[in-house]
């Protein structure tokens, strides 16, 4: 086959197919083509404004790496004016964060952001490696999920930034939309698809990869020479939702627009007005003042089923009415430093970012 | 993120399949041995008749009046026939059965018990029941023509008119006069390779066969899940438009819960997402133009034409259907698979094998689907009527489109310059379709027959013109405007 032009600049020789249009482009073109799209994403939504505190939810692997990146040559290129720091949890698990956390590490000397790394047991007094020698490898991946959220917000807070953007990508939401679909899980199914989420009085959280396609960030990572860790979490996702990204790939190779298509068909439904009136409200929780649906937030909840043996407490119904059954939670129980979503720092936690500037 | 699974916010783990409980007794009479397992729960022969029965009428029957009236004892007056949409599937199968049973011999052991004699569900409701079944064998070289032995199947019911259709019946001008006593058209023609889909007129000296002008169609679509669900739409828009021809005011499908729940899925991964509850049940009208939602209401008359979708097998799964079929000794035709290996590569096969796998192990998967969907309405305003599939187009999509996947660095870019700028059909179009007709794969959809041969202008569905002459489209005036051009500067021009 003859060399052919570049579909985007008509001029330069094209050297790659693009995975999301099948449009084969010049490598310049690719680079603009996938920043512009990620800045139409940040502008569409009006996700940040000049002066903003923003947290890149950094995990060394290739999503956040190429994140942290982008963030940087588009606050550069297009002066959004933003103060941008590195947020790294810490889940404690051997062998696989030790690594990264060398990328996080490096990202924070090559773009000169302040880095804070906040780990589980820092937080919770409980390493991942701990959680799965008492719950097994079935309900982690739901422990990990929920303590990681809080923590995100947690170190957030103690960098006082407005707002933490995450490495999400289309693939990741696609998934999430099916999932959702098929686990009937309607307040979800109402918010997956949303670029931003707030709670109450909560750090907002944004994902500006929610249209950049896996593929691609890692194609931009390769061409741009960015290094990230691929290693994966020894303790593997659940087989349900396994199942669920075996399809989307499938889809995904019978026909690349399918992941656009998902998020396409999620925005394009919501939830009746009528379900979601019969939601729980949210309030916060009365142990440590996080955000939640219940008078104790689901971080709570799971870790007092681990302090007191009972580990599935907030998995299953059943386990949780035998956890009140026990009776109250005792005095001693260890528990979550009290959330203070607020502008000064919170005393509970100090705050000890990572010498970026010294 | 690095961990692979960066969306686990997760409490909900689904359940896998449980045990019924200990005992085999049936929950419904307590005294018969169990003999299904529906969800869990345990039946005896005799009581699941009456359960299917019920889950039938229930999904059927509030909707048979135009207006839904409350208690459920008054009469069943629906406004026009019924037709009946049949495949020759294990669904379809027992729709027929079910139908034929309630409503034409008027089988008293499907009658509810409740109201005696003089219930008013002992009457006949619809005057004239009609099954309809879409031949689709002329597309694929070697397939086998079911039409006779569904014409003897459905001959087995007495009182039951059958009109056998051809796919290729979508391209015919005549079926189109014969359905609608106007003149049909297949004139207008879409150029494929371009993503903006300019409409052009087709020479009608370039006169081919309807099962031609399908076939080109069918070879000229970019992906093998287009071309699937184009014909599962042709189908769907047949039915509807014989719906209308035998003054039918209900079509009823086959879908159990399970193929129900596999379409939903498959519609939401290409992109019908908007169209959630027209794929549940649907309300077609006819006499509605295309366009925006907000000047619709105002011309919904009351002697509006209409056609209502009801899917009454949509409690109904998989399962319970092949029993009713067995122990009923129903005789399943079964469809015939496609003689095609680009089924491989359909969305909606995939949809099939992954939720059916899925059913398996997880067996409330499929109702949760259906539930999940029913929960949720189409957001934001709809900007008028696919030209195409005749369902609702989300406004704004286009913008949409190239604000997230740019395909062009300067706008105006795509248009190359030797395109003649015509009207375009991507604005007539819903996401889905414009999707069917322009995403693209790095693994085109393999031939269905080597003999067809793609073309740049492909003719569309008889249906498309009659909706573009309506609002008079573009597509006229500007082939006014060319002559009128002429004519201004014909003085001007030299004599060669
Ligand atoms: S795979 Fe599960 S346990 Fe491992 S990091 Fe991800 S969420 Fe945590
Ligand atoms: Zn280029
Ligand atoms: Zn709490
Ligand atoms: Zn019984
Ligand atoms: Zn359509």
């Amino acid at each position: 086959m003859p060399p052919r032009n570049c579909a985007l600049c008509h001029e330069a020789r094209a050297i790659l197919k693009r995975p999301k249009t099948g449009q084969q482009i010049c490598r310049d073109c690719f680079f603009w083509v996938f920043e512009t799209e990620v800045h139409n994403t940040i502008t569409e939504a009006g996700l940040f404004k000049p002066g903003d505190r923003v947290a890149i939810g950094a995990s060394g692997g290739k999503d956040s790496t190429v994140l942290a990146h982008v963030m940087k040559t588009l606050n550069d290129r297009y002066q959004y004016g933003l103060e941008l720091f590195l947020l790294s949890i810490d889940e404690g698990i051997t062998g696989y964060r030790d690594d990264s956390l060398e990328t996080v590490k490096r990202n924070q000397q090559q773009y000169d952001m302040p880095l804070k790394i906040l780990s589980y047991d820092e937080l919770y007094g409980w390493t991942m490696d701990a959680i799965v020698s008492q719950v097994g490898k079935r309900n982690n991946c739901t422990f990990c999920g929920v303590f990681r959220r809080q923590a995100l917000d947690r170190g957030a807070s103690a960098l006082h930034v407005d707002h933490i953007v995450t490495g999400h990508n289309a693939d990741d939401i696609a998934e999430t939309v099916l999932m959702n679909i098929m686990r009937g899980d309607i307040a979800r199914l109402g918010r997956c698809t949303m670029i931003c989420t707030q709670g109450e009085d909560t750090i907002k959280r944004s994902k500006p990869f929610k249209y950049a396609y896996e593929k691609e960030i890692v194609m931009y990572a390769y061409f741009k020479k960015l290094d990230y860790f691929s290693t994966e979490c020894i303790y593997s996702p659940d087989a349900y939702r396994g199942h669920a990204r075996a399809f989307l790939k499938d889809l995904e190779a019978a026909r690349p627009s399918a992941i656009i298509d998902i998020i396409h068909s999620g925005e394009a439904f919501e939830v009746k007005e009528e379900i979601r009136a019969t939601q729980k409200q949210q309030q916060t929780c009365k142990r440590c003042g996080y955000m939640s649906s219940n008078d104790l937030c689901k971080a709570c909840t799971l870790l007092e089923g681990l302090e007191r043996g009972i580990a599935n407490a907030a998995i299953t119904d059943r386990a949780r009415k035998k956890l009140d059954a026990e009776g109250p939670a005792p005095e001693n129980l260890r528990t979550i430093p009290f959330y203070q979503p607020s502008s000064t720092p919170n005393p509970a936690l100090p705050v000890t970012i990572e010498g970026a500037h010294n | 993120m690095s961990c692979g699974n960066p969306t686990v916010e997760t409490d909900a783990l689904m359940p896998r399949k449980k045990k019924y409980d200990k005992t085999n007794e049936c929950v419904r009479c307590k005294t018969s041995l169990g003999n299904i397992v529906i969800r869990h729960a345990v039946y005896c022969k005799e009581c699941f008749f009456p359960l299917v029965t019920f889950k039938f009428r229930r999904a059927l029957e509030p909707f048979v009046n135009a207006k839904p009236d409350g208690p459920r004892r008054t009469a069943l007056k629906p406004k026009g026939n019924l037709l009946v949409g049949f495949s020759g599937g294990l669904g379809s199968t027992v729709l027929l059965d079910l139908v034929y049973r309630c409503y034409v011999s008027m089988d008293k052991s499907t009658m509810p018990a409740e109201g005696g004699k003089q219930h008013p569900r002992h009457e006949r409701v619809w005057k004239k029941v009609s099954v309809c079944y879409v031949e689709v064998c002329d597309i694929f070289p070697g397939m086998k023509d079911r039409t006779p032995e569904v014409a003897q199947l459905v001959a087995q019911h007495d009182g039951l008119e059958f009109i056998p259709l051809r796919i290729q019946d979508a391209f015919d001008s005549s079926w189109w006069a014969r359905a609608h006593s106007s003149p049909g058209r297949i004139d207008l023609g879409v150029d494929l390779t371009n993503e903006e889909l300019f409409l052009n007129s087709v020479p009608s000296s370039t006169s081919s066969t309807p099962l031609e002008s399908l076939r080109t169609f069918l070879a000229s679509l970019p992906t093998a899940t287009a071309m699937s669900s184009t014909i599962n739409s042709l189908i769907r828009l047949l039915l509807l438009h014989t719906a209308l021809d035998t003054g039918s005011s209900h079509l009823v499908l086959g879908s159990s819960l399970t193929s129900l729940a596999v379409s939903l899925i498959s519609g939401v991964s290409q992109g019908r997402g908007f169209n959630v509850k027209e794929e549940m049940q649907e309300e077609w009208f006819p006499d509605r133009a295309p366009e925006p939602s907000s000047q619709r209401e105002k011309r919904t008359g009351k002697g509006e034409r209409s056609v209502r979708v009801i899917r009454p097998l949509r409690d109904v799964g998989r399962k319970e259907c092949a029993a009713w079929a067995w122990w009923s000794g129903l005789r399943v035709l079964g469809r015939e698979t496609w003689p095609w290996p680009g089924l491989k590569q359909d969305i909606g096969t995939l949809t099939k094998n992954f939720i059916f796998g899925l059913e398996k192990d997880y067996p409330s998967t499929v109702s949760t689907i259906v539930r999940t969907c029913t929960k949720v309405a189409p957001k934001g305003e709809a900007s008028g009527i696919c030209v195409l599939c005749a369902r609702p187009i989300q406004a704004g999509i286009q913008e949409w489109k190239s604000r997230i996947s740019i395909r062009s660095r300067s706008p105006g870019d795509a248009i190359d310059e030797k395109t003649p700028v015509g009207p375009s059909l991507a604005s007539h179009l819903c996401y889905a379709c414009h999707t069917t007709l322009t995403s693209t794969s790095s693994r085109p959809a393999p031939p269905f027959d080597a003999t067809v041969t793609k073309s740049s202008l492909v003719a569309l569905p008889v249906w498309v013109p009659p909706q573009f002459s309506e609002k008079e489209e573009l597509f006229r005036t500007q082939k006014m405007g060319q002559e009128k051009m002429r004519n201004v500067v014909q003085d001007f021009l030299l004599d060669e």
